[in-house]
């Protein structure tokens, strides 16, 4: 079944995000120096870094939540990304005193608008905690808050999706679920998936950018075969795991024996 | 059902405190002391139960004063820290006087506030709050500056209004820091308005149990005192127990202070 025939979608038009000549900053340090990327409409781009190599602040510029001076960054309407992104984090970020199905509906109550309760139980059930819409965040276990906030970032329904390691904090079978339930709720839109785990990379994205250096810049971009969510078992994508672990390892080194 | 140590654990406060009160008894009898130095406990007990009515009278009108200070500090307090959250300049130029209301020792300023405000209650209540009112607006302001950085860029990415933050996040982020602030200040409150009423003297026409106790005093009814004493000491532990119930009330869902505890 295509996801956007069912109740939890409208048909979002899906727009891919351009991005020419950024230049990120923190502090005195250049974390990025005229990056230019493509984010093709419709698909998984994986970006693919060590920790602290600038990525969730390449998320915050991209979301809008971070000035940035001179870069282009634009939908294929070449409209402004403002008000077209949805984002999720590797914590839940779930308001603790409200109960699932509020936190779901959150971005309802922040714009004024009613929320649509039924919508967010549907999505709730599709993310498997049909029974706990009740329930508050403190009560569930780590995989099933994010699979709270995975429904809250659907439950936005906008065409772009920023994820900063969405599972890098669940256990690693849980991960393995999260993995691939969010390949198939988030087909069809344009999603930028930033991580430090190769195989989470491999088995999501169409693409894959390595990024090393600093300031870091796109090293390699990798295509592999098939289409996502991709079987870990297969031969090619262990050699494809482990010639980035090298490659990240090596681009990690500094100062390392 | 309680274990045997978690049995032990209840009634240790209390097997101590008989002792202290046997004690206090026997250090009394044994050595003849005069009830106008020092009154044993039962003496107290029984001038509690002889003077109770009274006493119980005044301490409903220290009472009244010190619930509806706790009552204006907790109000003042949070517009205050919500003023100040909207700017760290307005935080600036507020503060140092805060602070300066806090460090002024309240016996020196209610002499001041009794000749100025003239409703004997007012100025009672105006000195309580002073004393109530900087846990309020200190604890509540760091509250409203605890929010987590990655729930408000996701409220800004949201389309969050200022108003939708403040009542959506920075309100509930601040909540517990509040309620700690608030359990501070319900004894304060209770100091505050006792302290007040020493300085007043006699005020107005109603006073209060600070007042009998001093005026005990007067006539070298120490037993009265003492008496006053107690009930201004479990009055004290009511309203921190109250306050304690009240935060747990409002946090028991989601606050990791008040969560039972992982089994």
């Amino acid at each position: 079944m295509n996801v956007f025939d069912g109740p939890l979608g409208r048909p979002t038009p899906a727009s891919g995000l351009t991005v020419r000549g950024l230049t990120l900053r923190f502090r005195a340090e250049i974390l990025f120096q005229d990056l230019s990327f493509d984010l093709p409409p419709g698909r998984f781009t994986c970006l693919l870094g060590p920790s602290g190599v600038g990525k969730t602040s390449l998320l915050r510029a991209l979301a809008g939540l971070m000035p940035v001076r001179d870069a282009e960054i634009r939908c294929d309407d070449t409209g402004s990304p403002a008000g077209r992104i949805a984002w999720m984090d590797q914590r839940d970020q779930l308001l603790p005193w409200l109960n699932a199905r509020d936190n779901v509906t959150l971005g309802s109550r922040l714009r004024g608008e009613p929320a649509d309760g039924e919508r967010a139980r549907m999505l709730l059930a599709e993310v498997g905690l049909a029974g706990q819409a009740e329930t508050q965040p403190a009560a569930l276990s780590g995989g099933m808050r994010q699979r709270v906030a995975l429904a809250r970032t659907l439950y936005e329904d906008r065409p772009i999706v920023l994820l900063d390691e969405p599972f890098a904090a669940v256990d690693a079978p849980t991960r393995h679920r999260l993995q691939r339930l969010a390949a198939r709720l988030l087909a069809g839109r344009t999603v930028l998936l930033v991580t430090h785990d190769p195989l989470e990379a491999l088995i999501l994205g169409h693409e894959v950018h390595v990024l090393s250096g600093r300031p870091a810049r796109i090293a390699a971009t990798l295509r592999p075969d098939g289409l996502p969510p991709r079987s870990a078992a297969s031969p090619a994508l262990a050699a494809m795991q482990a010639e980035l672990l090298d490659r990240l390892a090596n681009a990690d080194s500094e100062g390392l024996p | 059902m309680l274990t045997r140590t978690a049995w032990l654990g209840r009634l240790a406060p209390a097997l101590l405190g008989l002792l202290v009160v046997a004690g206090w008894e026997a250090l009394v009898r044994f050595n003849d002391i005069p009830s106008y130095v020092l009154p044993g406990p039962l003496a107290v007990a029984e001038t509690l139960w002889r003077e109770g009515p009274g006493l119980l009278a005044a301490l409903l009108v220290t009472l009244r004063v010190t619930l509806a200070a706790l009552l204006v500090a907790a109000l003042t307090g949070v517009l205050l820290a919500a003023l100040m959250a909207q700017s760290a300049w307005i935080e600036r130029s507020l503060m140092p006087y805060a602070v300066f209301l806090q460090v002024t020792p309240i016996v020196a300023i209610a002499p001041l506030i009794i000749i100025y405000v003239e409703q004997p209650f007012l100025a009672l209540l105006a000195c309580a709050w002073i004393v109530a009112f900087f846990p309020l607006v200190a604890n509540t302001a760091a509250g409203l500056r605890s929010a987590d950085r990655g729930l408000q860029d996701l409220f800004r990415l949201y389309g969050a209004g200022r108003l939708q933050r403040l009542r959506l996040l920075l309100w509930p982020s601040a909540l517990p820091h509040f309620l700690a602030g608030l359990r501070i200040s319900g004894g304060l409150a209770l100091i505050g308005a006792v302290v007040a009423e020493f300085v007043a003297g006699t005020g107005g026409s109603e006073t209060g149990i600070a007042f009998r106790i001093l005026e005990a005093g007067y006539r070298l009814q120490v037993p009265k005192m003492f008496a006053g004493l107690v009930l201004l000491a479990i009055t004290g532990i009511g309203i921190y127990g109250a306050l304690a119930w009240f935060s747990r009330l409002l946090l028991r869902r989601w606050h990791e202070s008040a969560l039972p505890p992982r089994s």
